[in-house]
């Protein structure tokens, strides 16, 4: 939110006073075939709103000169907003269109993307409440040039002359980027996306917009013959063929749309909208139509006495979509239907259109309330089957007829009727209301209204061609009128049929011929095609795209605890920002194996740069048993993931020299000789079947271990802190050659490297001394030494041997305390550690508090170094002081 | 009150286009049948001498224009060197439709396509469109295999098939719109689609595995 706050003080900088940011947001503009970022902001001066889009030299825009104003749109009777609520993808897309421009937004779903189309809709909405003449939005004509000109239709809305506002340099480039939309060949907008664009994806409604924008290519006009008649009946019943009305022209018309008012003057009509009289003009219609031609109904509706009938020529019926009618009241109350509007909407071809039947305020005075019931129906008509709603400015054409009502004033009736009687109707329609409030733009805005030529057409006595003689004495008027509002559409008649006489008005007609957009299927497909083509050929072109400079990663001879790497390197070779990452295979747990760390394993890189990527083979005492028993090998294939486009695989090889390390205990007492010494299909086979090779009689503890302890016991009984300090990382390898080649020399390293290496063989094998299925079964058992001791006992010989020996060992260390300063407590927590290592599942499961089964590891190890050992039966060559 | 409304909700469908289906493919197939080749033929409309053998999941997205609808593949062309094989299904799970490939001049790459047809009928979703494309129709010369047979292993399997060249583009474009055709185009199967597009195909692979899996058991 305070960030939203921030943008609007930039906007607020950039603005004169009186203006007011209220609200905006950040969207991308589709521009051609890109989208580019932008900054809208709803701009509201004394009443008057206006949408101002920005271009910004950097996103976020820090200070009021990163901005520069592309257009400003007045949100008028022109305006448009539309939300593409039609995908489940993620986007939301904006329609903003005012005349010919027309601009596609996308949006970032979500709370502020809602705030700010709602505050759109709202300013919408105050425009239609506001009464009197339309706004000027004077204040506007100083962005002149990034106004769209409300005013010329057919001038397309020029993007900022940079000479007119303080376009800052960023600001320009990405100006200066605007793709042309028919541009026959895709210009790479790389800097422009280097700045943020980013190609558009084919989505349903890009390719909407897309379309639309070259309707002209596939869509060709054919002309309508529109007849729209209006007549306030009085409550009669038809009495005469309508067809002196309906049928006066030479052709048939194609479409019919024709509107009673006052058809049941009624209380029941009124109170239950109920009338027998809708069948029967409904019937007198259909009867009065023009002989040349077959009608079909397309849609008929009907508030109290308003009613329309939609009527269209047969062989246009299946041309004829999205039918929808509404009704609105605007009488009694401001709702009843005594007086206001009712319309049809429907799409010909490619061309909406609505009709509209009103009956406005009566009383000659009234003016005004006319003027409001006009603009309650525009505001309260709406086709709410549509998402979203339809109101009737989002028509191509609109057709208005009814009994307006309005009056001729400032003129006694004497002088009226004298006019009329001497044919100068052009005095009379100066003092027209109508007409004087449409030239007040109070009313009608943007419609317009063929020249008059009939005589008023109310108020007569019914039956005849009289002016009205009671009482009353009403001055005639032009109730009945019929205006029109919309691109290519020509009246060619405007009457009225005085030889009705039915009531007393006269019935009205006009005759139109409208423009109507057919698409022509061929062509039509042929531009989707094209468009789906360009849509293709851009996402295709705008994907990921990297090489790697190798996909074939071999180490050489790997040995244990000898980390090794080599780098990988991951060129961006395409136009787009790459986000890439190392991906698991479908099973696996992790995008590697254990023995190999990638850094990164996911990262960004820019077009044209590149990303080192090292890769870290380390066999250590987690990965070296899987090695040595042939269950895992040194060899992977690495699935290298581009968001949002291709993989790539890389394979990772090496050798894996086998060590003593990783072996367990029982192959290692089969071997007299150094591991290396022995054929890998025989450690192989050593550690899978168990059994002497050559039927040697197996030692009874590894001989790595005993020349370890051997070299401890020997040299290290008085050193302080031995197994509590580490060893050289160089000493524990030489330690390794020296165990695993064998050597006549002496066992290198110190005593701490030497007494590491001894934790470390323990801790390489598979299985630590306490097999795992008795792990929980000693921490239970940690308490009491005897079932301890029993556990022990019932170990594997040669598990059971290395557990004893290191435990004499230790207590013979514990022996020396005075010199050596260890205590049984830390030699049990070290070993404690060692001798029942974590089963891999419990580790993971992490129920049990570490720290309490690390207690209980020492406490059972602790036994074995306080208590007296002598009585476990042991083999001689078990002794300490033994020589190889 | 008195107030009357025309007709039930609808969506209005202001143009005569239709939606656009989105659907995974996979191609499938031995090393050096004309995987890349058909694909980069289909996309591009170009075809290569010296095709380098895919190491990876190539993705590239085409859009084929039917009478109603717009389908809208998002295709992984697979690495067909054996090595690779254990990580096709991260490729083939969850797609809608597979192309398996093999060369009409390689008797073992039909063997080795059969082989696919069964694993993919075993573990991938079971509605999936498979079609089996005999490429390099233009080395008949030198023809290993019949198109009789294919046809005829096509037909007991339930497979589309054609005999297709990426050299000449014979084939090419029929083949995936013989696919585009085949394929369910309702709004669940759509649905799915719709998002993102390259985003990797395991993730949406879970009604597909279940569903592959209670018939194996
Ligand atoms: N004559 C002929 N050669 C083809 C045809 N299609 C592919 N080739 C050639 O066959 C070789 C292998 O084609 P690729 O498209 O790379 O094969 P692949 O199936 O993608 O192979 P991998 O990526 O290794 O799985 C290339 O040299 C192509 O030029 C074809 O229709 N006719
Ligand atoms: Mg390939």
């Amino acid at each position: 939110m305070s960030s939203n706050q921030d943008l609007i003080g930039i906007i607020q900088a950039k603005l004169s006073s009186g203006e007011t940011a209220s609200s905006c947001h950040e969207a991308s503009l589709m521009q051609g075939w890109v989208r580019a970022s932008r900054i809208l902001a709803l701009v509201e001066h004394e009443n008057e709103w206006a949408l101002f889009i920005f271009i910004s030299s950097r996103m976020p825009p820090e200070v009021f000169t990163d901005l520069a104003i592309e257009r400003v749109i007045p949100v008028d009777s022109d305006f448009k907003c539309e939300i593409d609520a039609g995908e489940q993808s993620g986007d939301v897309y904006v329609n903003i269109s005012s005349r010919k421009l027309k601009l596609l937004f996308e949006m970032i779903p979500g709370i502020k993307t809602n705030n700010f189309v709602s505050e759109i809709m709202r300013s919408m909405e105050a425009l239609m409440k506001l009464r009197g003449p339309p706004p000027e939005f004077q204040w506007l004509h100083k962005y002149s040039g990034s106004t769209s000109n409300r005013n010329s239709a057919d001038c397309d809305p020029a993007p900022v002359d940079a000479a007119d506002v303080d376009v800052t340099k960023g600001a320009k480039t990405v100006a200066e980027k605007m793709l042309d939309i028919d541009s026959p060949d895709i210009v790479v907008p790389r800097q422009s996306i280097a700045q943020g664009a980013t190609p558009i994806a084919a989505r349903e409604s890009v390719i909407r917009y897309q379309m639309s924008m070259k309707e002209d290519d596939y869509t060709f006009t054919e002309t309508l013959r529109v007849f729209i008649g209006t007549w306030n009946v009085n409550g009669l019943p038809p009495n005469a063929s309508l067809s002196p009305w309906l049928a006066s022209d030479m052709e048939p018309p194609d479409l019919y749309a024709v509107g009673f008012q006052e058809l049941d003057l009624s209380k029941e009509a009124f109170l239950f909208n109920d009338t027998p009289r809708e069948e029967e003009w409904r019937k007198a219609v259909i009867a009065g139509l023009h002989p040349a031609a077959k009608y079909r109904q397309v849609a008929l509706v009907r508030l109290v006495g308003m009613m329309l009938i939609l009527l269209v020529q047969e062989k246009h019926e299946k041309h004829v979509r999205n039918v929808a009618w509404e009704t609105v009241g605007t009488g009694i109350m401001g709702k009843m239907g005594n007086k206001g509007g009712v319309g049809i909407r429907v799409e010909i071809h490619n061309t909406s259109i609505c009709f509209v039947n009103s009956h406005l305020a009566a009383h000659v005075e009234e003016f005004e309330r006319r003027n409001q019931d006009y603009h309650d129906i525009c505001s309260r008509l709406s086709f709410s089957k549509f998402v979203p709603t339809k109101c009737i400015k989002d028509h191509d054409q609109v057709y208005w007829l009814g009994d307006l009502n309005y009056r001729i004033t400032e003129m006694e009736p004497r002088i009226v009727r004298d006019l009329i009687s001497h044919n100068s109707l052009s005095a009379l329609l100066e003092c027209d209301q109508l007409n004087r409030q449409r030239q007040h733009k109070n009313v009608f805005d943007g419609y317009r209204e063929g020249p008059i030529t009939f005589k008023p057409t109310y108020k007569y006595d019914p039956g005849t061609d009289d002016w009205d003689s009671s009482e009353k004495n009403r001055a005639p008027a032009w109730c009945d009128r019929i205006l029109w509002r919309g691109d290519g559409m020509e009246q060619k008649e405007y009457r009225s049929h005085p030889i009705l006489r039915t009531s007393d008005h006269k019935p009205v007609s006009a005759l139109f011929e409208s423009q109507i957009r057919v698409i022509d299927v061929v062509k039509y497909r042929k531009v989707h095609e094209e468009v789906m083509k360009k849509l293709d050929k851009l996402e295709n072109e705008f994907l990921p795209q990297v090489t790697v400079d190798n996909t074939e990663i071999i180490f050489d001879i790997v040995r244990f605890l000898e980390p090794q790497s080599q780098e990988l390197i991951i060129a961006n070779t395409g136009q787009v920002p790459v986000d890439f990452e190392f991906i698991k295979k479908l099973d696996d747990s992790k995008y590697c194996k254990e023995w190999l760390n990638i850094d990164p394993a996911a990262s960004s890189i820019k077009p044209g740069e590149k990303c080192d990527v090292k890769l870290e083979l380390f066999v250590d005492k987690k990965s070296a048993s899987k090695l040595n028993s042939g269950e895992d090998k040194l060899y992977d294939i690495l699935v290298l993931h581009l968001d949002g486009g291709k993989d790539i695989f890389i394979t990772v090889t090496g050798n894996y020299e086998r060590s003593c390390f990783g072996s367990s205990l029982e192959a290692l007492v089969h071997i007299s000789v150094p591991v290396r010494e022995i054929p890998i299909g025989k450690l192989v086979e050593l550690e899978n079947v168990r059994e002497a090779p050559g039927g040697m009689e197996p030692y009874p503890i590894p001989k790595e271990i005993w020349f370890l302890v051997d070299h401890l016991y020997r040299h290290g009984l008085k050193k302080q802190n031995l197994f509590l300090l580490t060893g050289l990382h160089s000493e524990l390898i030489a330690i390794r050659n020296w165990l695993d080649n064998g050597s006549s020399e002496p066992l290198p390293g110190s005593l701490y490297s030497i007494a590491e290496a001894l934790l470390l063989l323990l801790e390489s094998t598979a299985e630590p001394i306490v097999p795992f299925n008795l792990h929980s079964v000693c921490l239970g058992a940690a308490t009491n030494y005897l079932q301890c001791k029993q556990i022990i006992m019932q170990l594997p010989e040669f598990r059971r041997n290395v557990f004893l020996y290191l435990c004499f060992f230790l207590q013979e260390l514990l022996s020396h305390a005075n010199e050596n300063g260890l205590d049984a407590k830390t030699l049990a927590t070290v070993f404690g550690a060692i001798f029942l290592r974590d089963p891999p599942r419990v580790s993971a499961r992490g129920r049990v508090n570490p720290a309490v089964m690390d207690r209980k590891k020492a406490s059972f190890v602790y036994h074995f170094l306080v208590n007296d050992l002598s009585d476990y039966v042991m083999s001689k060559s078990l002794h300490l002081s033994g020589t190889s | 009150m008195a107030s009357s409304r025309g007709g039930a909700a609808q969506r209005p469908n202001n143009q005569s286009q239709g939606k656009i289906c989105q659907f995974k493919l996979v191609l499938l197939g031995e090393s050096a049948v004309g995987k890349s080749s058909l694909v980069l033929r289909f996309v591009k409309g170009q075809f290569h001498e010296y095709q380098e053998s895919t190491i990876g999941a190539a993705f590239l997205t085409q859009t084929v224009c039917l009478e109603d609808t717009t389908v809208k593949f998002e295709i992984w062309d697979t690495a067909g060197q054996e090595r690779y094989h254990s990580l096709a299904p991260m490729y083939y799970r969850g797609a809608q439709a597979a192309i398996i490939v093999y060369d009409i001049t390689n008797m073992d790459s039909f063997g080795r396509a059969k082989v696919w047809v069964k694993e993919l009928q075993r573990q991938a979703s079971p509605n999936i469109v498979i079609a089996l494309a005999g490429n390099k129709a233009d080395l008949a010369n030198s023809r290993a295999v019949e198109c009789d047979e294919a046809q005829a292993y096509a037909d007991e399997n339930g497979l589309l098939f054609m005999e297709t060249s990426a050299k000449t583009a014979k084939n090419v474009n029929e083949i995936f719109l013989a696919i585009a055709k085949k394929l369910p185009k309702n709004e669940q199967v759509s649905g799915a689609g719709s998002t993102n597009q390259g985003r990797r195909l395991v993730e949406s692979e879970g009604n597909t595995k279940a569903a592959g899996n209670c018939c194996s058991k």
